[in-house]
């Protein structure tokens, strides 16, 4: 007789990850009221994260800094440090690829992964498998199991830190009480949350009671959507393709702007294309990242439109992004995210039949005017089609192919 | 490069006409039908003004053929 086993998805949640990073250590933030300060200057936009004593005096994340000083005037502010973020959300995830787990990453301090296949790695229960990415996580996390991502990432929600909780019903049946506020989670379903709440329908089974056709009507695929995460259906974890990082870096002897920013940028691009890891690859996506000198870094990922290699077009592309540097910078880095097909320059099959013909007919041309003259190729140019007087509709003029 | 030029320029034409105008003779070709005539006035505000008046005639050897009179200087031309 076979058995069975229903796919279980694990969801590790470690909360606050950008705040403790930018902060230098969870002990750091014992009992300070602190916050990652707005991007782009200290006056306007949304905080990052707070921290839990800032939480107390009703300071929230993405709340604008003058009324999050008006709650609580004793907040401290931390410059936002992308780069330190991404290493070390890096090595945490290499952590759990360590104990065989294929991970999707979904933002710094949120991950899941399957535990089908870990089971017999680690003992052959649920439980021992999250036991051993407790033990490689090893800082408070929030660790949970459900049958999909949605559900399991409910569940780490509603755990506490340090607590592990496995789902063994059905996701549905253990979504049926939740608030509808869980589908702020995907970016697809979020402004979903503020119609439906207002609409009466405060929790998932209420939404799942409704029928999917309806919620297409009014609200197109979202709606679609949601009421799947509702009925306890999603699309299993994706695991991440390992690469091996492909990253230069530049150091500013001087704080440095302008033009000379750029020569810094353009010296980035001719070694990071020079890179033998890079075996003749284009590169899809890359990130641009800078060390500030007032403290704290910025960076910017960057998806070129066609996977390209070529020098002055991912300049092109990348100049313009330094523009949003929030101060001058003392390091500048720039990383291979993902890579595209080993080609010079991906093109259409249809674009590349219309490049070949004009090819052919720029040849034909040149030697038609080679055995016959200047004159042997022209074109007729048209000036005024609809002028009374017929001299003045047409013209000949040398064909430029 | 020297190609570049207008196409359908006037060519001057050896045009025998009836008193009221009608071309009779093109080019030592007898008009045997004429299909349409019209006057074109244009550029009247500066100081080449263009007054043409065109006749559309078919030739006794069956080529059409469109010429006009240049009502300010007298000449005749062909254009096509």
């Amino acid at each position: 007789m076979r058995t069975y086993v229903r796919m279980m998805v694990a969801c590790a949640l470690i909360p606050r990850f950008e705040l403790v990073v930018a902060a230098g250590g969870l002990e750091a933030l014992a009992g300070r009221a602190v916050a990652i300060a707005p991007e782009g200057g200290r006056g306007s936009g949304a905080l990052g994260e707070v921290s839990g004593a800032a939480q107390a005096f009703g300071v929230r994340s993405g709340m604008a800094l003058g009324e999050a000083l008006a709650r609580c005037p004793q907040l401290e502010l931390l410059a936002a440090d992308p780069i330190a973020v991404a290493a070390a959300w890096e090595a945490t995830l290499r952590t759990l690829e360590g104990i065989g787990a294929g991970v999707e990453p979904q933002r710094p301090g949120l991950v899941c992964f399957t535990l089908d296949g870990l089971r017999r790695l680690h003992g052959g229960s649920d439980e021992l498998v999250l036991a051993a990415a407790r033990r490689a996580l090893d800082r408070p996390a929030r660790l949970a199991a459900a049958p999909t991502r949605f559900c399991a990432l409910a569940a780490a929600l509603a755990t506490r830190p340090r607590r592990t909780l496995i789902v063994r019903e059905s996701a549905r049946a253990h979504l049926m009480g939740l608030p509808v506020a869980l589908l702020r989670s995907r970016e697809r379903t979020a402004p979903l949350v503020a119609t439906l709440e207002r609409l009466g329908i405060a929790t998932l089974g209420e939404l799942a009671a409704l029928g999917r056709s309806s919620l297409a009507d009014r609200f197109g695929a979202a709606g679609v959507e949601a009421h799947r995460l509702a009925c306890g259906e999603d699309d299993p974890p994706r695991s991440r393709r390992v690469e091996v990082a492909l990253s230069e870096s530049l150091e500013l002897p001087e704080a440095t702007g302008g033009e000379a920013l750029e020569r810094a940028l353009a010296v980035l691009i001719d070694r990071l294309l020079a890179r033998p890891e890079r075996r003749g690859r284009t590169l899809r996506a890359a990130t641009l990242a800078a060390r500030l000198t007032d403290g704290g870094s910025w960076s910017r990922e960057v998806t070129f439109r066609e996977a390209l290699a070529q020098r002055e077009r991912m300049h092109l592309v990348l100049a313009a992004r330094l523009g949003a540097l929030p101060a001058p910078a003392s390091v500048l880095t720039l990383t291979a995210e993902r890579f595209g097909a080993p080609a010079g320059q991906q093109e259409a099959l249809l674009e590349q039949a219309d490049r070949h013909r004009r090819a052919r007919l720029r040849e034909a041309v040149a030697q038609m005017r080679s055995a016959a003259g200047p004159d042997a190729a022209l074109r007729v140019h048209c000036l005024q089609l609809d002028s009374r007087v017929p001299e003045r509709r047409v013209m000949l003029t040398p064909f430029e192919s | 490069m020297s190609g570049t030029r207008r196409l359908a320029l006037p060519r001057a034409a050896r045009v025998r006409a009836a008193p009221g105008g009608q071309p009779l003779e093109v080019d030592g070709q007898t008009v045997a039908h004429v299909r349409e005539s019209w006057l074109i006035e244009d550029r009247w505000w500066t100081e080449q003004p263009l007054r043409r008046r065109y006749w559309e005639i078919v030739s006794e050897q069956g080529r059409d053929l469109v010429v006009f009179h240049d009502l300010a200087d007298g000449h005749w031309f062909r254009q096509r």
